[in-house]
């Protein structure tokens, strides 16, 4: 019982926070966190345990939107068979894709993610412009049916749900980074000769960690598509490439809090400095700036340590 | 393959790129045995053992262990094939503890038997929650030989494990290695020349890519060695 309350502590407790947070915030800005910070969790793994920056996530999060998106506005009803159809378009992607691409050096790996959202934003704009629907998007809040128990068609039942999908995120994330993995997955990034003289292949390691952060992005993508009722290639598009990188690096790179840390920090900066100033992301670039030159932690890097001496050294008093 | 050698390299030729490092080396090892490479840097001694390895892919020649040809293959499966490199940079995966570094070397081997680790090095026991990035030189030595241990490996390639060693680790070193010879064949790259001559078995002298020489028995000795540096 003690090892199972020690492993868990942690998650217990970052999830009450942002339980006893929605009290205070809106509804939408709440939703938009968790969701964004599953969105964040994805790249943050894949930077921060498997050595790969990737300005690619966009596509990815289109991936499992419009997936969802096409089941709900051609074929079904149901939300959460849209949010598992959006989870396997995203598994099945990143497989293919990643293929390829983790073959790749760190900086080409970026670069050629950046390449991918860029063609994933004209297909879905211009090229697949019939099933697409182009910048008008596919608008299908009212194909979402209601469905038992938590009615994801209702914003309230769909935070519930999406605050339990990410407390399962973020156990799976705890237990892939105690397990020998999350250790190989960070040899790989340390060393990848020496990973290859213990007889690991690098590939495998890296392919399989892209697989599992992207998935966690498609099931981003899905979450977004059922809780907007709407996509549109706007979420693919180059401008938003940053994002998810962004957030890593506020949060805390490699972390295990800092994508939910960095979500509400740039979901409330957006929406606090937007009403105070009109380019809130000047603001964050000079924060980025600040971050980077005092020591590249994030928030929740630097924080981290300074409370786990609080709270030990509490304890032992 | 010569018989009863577990380690054949024949007419091993290396180059980077448009410069060529080895010029038709031949070496043999035997089960248990322990044969050394001797020559100043730049020699190619380094090279011989990454070519081993797989991490370099030689232009031709022939590398052999228990018969089975290692030119083409992959290094992540020449280690699965029992042959360890331990490399001279003395880096361990700093962000680990020195536990999580061995249970990687565990699993890829599905050896979780670390006593014979402990046994060589008992100052590991007391490390195993230490980030191995925290360790000293010697430390790290120890964990890198003790990881490479496990799975009980046909051959072990140590490239230059005495550098820049306090003398009582070079001393206890020694002793291991006297030891290790027992359950594998180890090649070492070493310019400490009292101790390879006092363990070794066979030393080839190497000089600008060519093996120049092969002392065996009464002839592996540290002022005949020394001739051909």
């Amino acid at each position: 019982m003690k090892n199972f309350f020690r492993w868990w502590w942690g998650i217990l407790l970052a999830f009450s926070l942002l339980a006893v947070l929605r009290v205070f915030l809106p509804l939408p800005f709440s939703n938009e966190i968790i969701i964004f910070s599953i969105y964040t969790m994805g790249c943050s793994f894949l930077l921060g345990r498997v050595g790969f920056i990737s300005f690619g996530q966009p596509a990815y999060l289109a991936t499992g939107a419009y997936a969802t998106a096409f089941y709900l506005f051609y074929f079904g009803t149901n939300p959460y068979v849209g949010i598992l159809i959006g989870i396997l378009a995203g598994l099945i992607m990143s497989i293919i894709i990643g293929s390829f691409f983790v073959r790749l050096r760190s900086d080409y790996f970026a670069l050629v993610n950046l390449a991918l959202a860029v063609i994933f934003f004209y297909l879905l704009q211009k090229v697949l412009v019939g099933i697409t629907k182009g910048d008008n998007g596919l608008w299908f809040l009212t194909n979402i049916a209601s469905t038992p128990i938590l009615d994801l068609s209702r914003p309230n039942h769909f935070y519930v749900f999406a605050f339990l999908v990410a407390m399962a995120i973020w156990a799976f994330y705890k237990y892939l980074n105690d397990t020998l993995f999350g250790a190989c997955c960070l040899a790989s990034k340390i060393n990848e000769d020496k990973v290859n003289f213990l007889g690991y292949s690098n590939f495998k390691i890296r392919l399989t960690g892209f697989i599992i952060a992207n998935t966690t992005t498609a099931l981003a993508g899905s979450l977004y598509a059922v809780y907007l009722g709407f996509v549109s290639p706007e979420m693919t598009s180059s401008h938003r490439a940053a994002d998810p990188v962004v957030v890593t690096i506020l949060g805390g790179v490699g972390t295990l809090y800092g994508p939910i840390v960095g979500a509400i920090a740039y979901t409330g900066m957006k929406d606090l400095i937007s009403k105070l100033i009109g380019n809130w992301e000047l603001f964050i670039g000079f924060l980025l700036v600040f971050i980077m030159l005092a020591g590249e932690k994030g928030i929740w890097g630097t924080s981290e340590p300074l409370l786990r001496k609080l709270i030990f050294r509490d304890r032992k008093k | 393959m010569n018989s009863g050698e577990i380690l054949t390299v024949k007419n091993l030729n290396v180059s980077y790129g448009e410069a060529k490092v080895l010029f038709d080396i031949n070496l043999g090892v035997k089960p248990g045995q322990v044969v050394a490479c001797v020559g100043r840097n730049g020699a190619g001694k380094s090279t011989l053992l990454k070519s081993i390895a797989g991490f370099i892919k030689p232009l031709s020649g022939s590398v052999t262990c228990d018969g089975v040809g290692l030119i083409g293959l992959m290094s992540y499966d020449i280690a699965k094939m029992g042959i360890k490199y331990i490399p001279q940079d003395k880096k361990v995966f700093s962000d680990l503890t020195v536990r999580e570094n061995l249970e990687l070397g565990s699993y890829a081997t599905k050896d979780y038997n670390w006593d014979q680790v402990t046994d060589y090095f008992p100052k590991l026991t007391q490390l195993m929650d230490r980030k191995a990035g925290n360790l000293s030189g010697g430390e790290r030595q120890m964990l890198m030989i003790g990881r490479a241990i496990l799975g009980s490996p046909k051959v072990l390639l140590i490239d230059e494990p005495t550098e820049g060693l306090a003398p009582s680790i070079v001393s206890h070193l020694r002793v291991v290695f006297g030891e290790l010879k027992k359950k594998s064949s180890l090649v070492i790259v070493e310019q400490n020349l009292p101790l390879i001559c006092a363990i070794s078995d066979k030393v080839y002298a190497i000089k600008e890519g060519r093996v120049v020489t092969k002392l065996e028995g009464d002839l592996v000795k540290a002022n005949v060695c020394e001739q051909y540096l």
